[in-house]
């Protein structure tokens, strides 16, 4: 497994983040600009079980809510509680500090079924990203 | 279906969003943003999709005023009046802002989603000999908004500052009628321009270059709902709708019932004493969560609904989230007297309590 960010078809990221079985994940550029100015986030609670494609999230914005989906199925290890008190950092900087949370994952070959970069890249070229 | 501006809405890499069918500006940069801009400077928005109608002929202004709530003929020449139209069972058909150059013309401006069935409703009730003509198609609609929007029009070069608040300049530049008027829908001072394309793109250039120098931003229709929620401003379709009467909606100073008989008239009256009639009334949430259109209103004791959420938001303004509901009378008392609500978001209920209308003084009330 590489370092590489995956992707799917609804708009989130994963990626390892430190050990290998632990990923964080976030929400695309081009869903933190679907979604528009980020007010709150609803953030799961660590220690709960998410299987792939649950929701595990939501995120309102001024415009409307949003649920964010687990990429892969796991456990919550650590939510990003910097964005409760500054939601926007998820529009400034929605791979870096705005990510969402930590999940311990149960099946690495869920990796294999997401998009990669271009994968991503594709699927919005061809505007027809789901989701959000 | 595309808009004349809309070419220079994507060279600016606005989010468009679908509109009763027509595509406009979302957001260019930030809702939160650009209404904060029109709140403590100005910004400039694309109506373009907006009905503009004309009636001219003998009697025009007698024959629209017994069309709508308002009383059009207690209005001075060139000054604007809002007002409603009924079905005739009391319902809103729409709301709109009229004014007359003189008696024999009225030009108003309608909502979007209204502009067919306004223009079709219109027709049917007006005499033959009055003609009745949609400038709409192909024009360009524009609102400057904002404190510094009387500096702003400035850059224009026709001298429309001077224009007082409500006043209206109807000028005829040969290609059709251009309305300009000294209102908005944000609560702040503000301009709105309809009118011939050729004419209007070159307003929009002049102020997309100049209106910057003065803090101006573009804004999208984000900006435009929570600016209009915040004065707690009507939408129509969601607080005005076939069944719902301006009385319903809190708007009993747009109805006059002293004045010659109106459409709707009567059931008007009649459904004003109705005691189980819905109120709208204004909201905020005390704790973390932003209520939608169609959220649930219950009563906290028993879990009964006693209501629904008809626009919703969330305002750093306002201070968190709010919105206006239609309630059940009898609980509708109550929650005026300081009873909570609760509203039910994501399956979640939230706690509300009730706030004055407008949520926020607006540039206009302070004044």
């Amino acid at each position: 497994m590489s370092a590489e960010r995956r992707y799917t078809p609804t708009h989130e990221w994963i990626q390892p983040f430190g050990d290998p079985s632990r990923m964080r994940v976030g929400i695309t550029d081009f869903a933190q600009k679907e979604i528009t100015d980020v007010v709150f986030v609803e953030l799961p609670k660590p220690g709960k079980q998410v299987p792939q494609g649950a929701e595990a999230a939501i995120i309102e914005s001024v415009k409307a809510a949003f649920s964010i989906y687990a990429p892969m199925g796991g456990e919550i290890v650590a939510v990003n509680n910097a964005i409760e008190g500054n939601p926007a950092l998820v529009n400034r900087d929605p791979y870096g500090e705005g990510w969402l949370f930590e999940i311990k994952i149960d099946s690495s070959p869920e990796w294999n079924g997401l998009l990669d970069e271009k994968g991503y890249e594709a699927l919005l070229a061809s505007g027809t990203g789901g989701g959000h | 279906m595309t808009l004349p501006l809309f070419e220079h809405h994507r060279k600016r890499s606005a989010r468009m969003t679908d509109f009763h069918g027509y595509m406009l500006p979302l957001s260019f940069t930030s809702i939160l943003e650009e209404a904060k801009a029109v709140r403590e400077r100005a910004g400039l928005f694309d109506i373009s999709h907006m009905g503009h109608f004309c009636v001219t002929g003998p009697g025009a202004r007698k024959a629209m005023n017994s069309l709508i709530t308002s009383d059009l003929e207690m209005v001075p020449f060139g000054k604007s009046l809002y007002g409603l139209l009924l079905n005739p069972e009391g319902g809103t058909i729409d709301d709109l802002i009229l004014a007359c150059p003189d008696e024999e013309t009225v030009h108003m401006i309608v909502n979007a989603g209204n502009r067919f069935g306004d223009f079709f409703w219109i027709r049917s009730q007006l005499p033959s000999a009055l003609t009745l003509t949609d400038m709409s198609p192909g024009q360009i609609a524009l609102a400057l908004q904002g404190p510094s929007a009387r500096k702003i029009v400035g850059i224009l070069g026709q001298g429309f500052e001077s224009m007082g608040r409500r006043e209206v300049r109807l000028p005829d530049f040969g290609n059709g009628s251009l309305w300009v008027s000294r209102t908005g829908y944000t609560g702040e001072d503000g301009w709105e321009f309809f009118g011939p394309a050729a004419i209007l793109l070159d307003y929009y250039l002049k102020l997309s270059e100049g209106g910057p120098d003065f803090g101006m931003l573009q804004a999208g229709l984000g900006a435009r709902d929570l600016l209009r929620l915040e004065m707690a401003y009507p939408l129509y379709g969601q607080e005005l709708g076939p069944d719902r009467t301006p009385i319903d909606a809190g708007l009993d100073f747009a109805v006059n019932f002293r004045k010659i008989s109106f459409v709707g008239r009567e059931p008007l009256l009649e459904k004003r004493s109705d005691s189980r009639r819905e109120r709208l009334v204004g909201f905020i949430l005390t704790d973390r969560g932003i209520p939608r259109s169609h959220c649930s209103v219950l009563d906290l004791d028993t879990g009964r609904r006693v209501g629904e959420v008809t626009s919703g938001g969330y305002s750093p303004r306002v201070g968190g989230g709010f919105g206006l509901a239609y309630l059940d009378p009898s609980f509708a008392r109550e929650f005026l007297l300081r009873r909570e609500a609760g509203v039910e978001i994501h399956g979640k209920i939230h706690r509300a309590k009730v706030h004055a209308r407008p949520f926020i003084s607006g540039g206009l009330i302070e004044k």
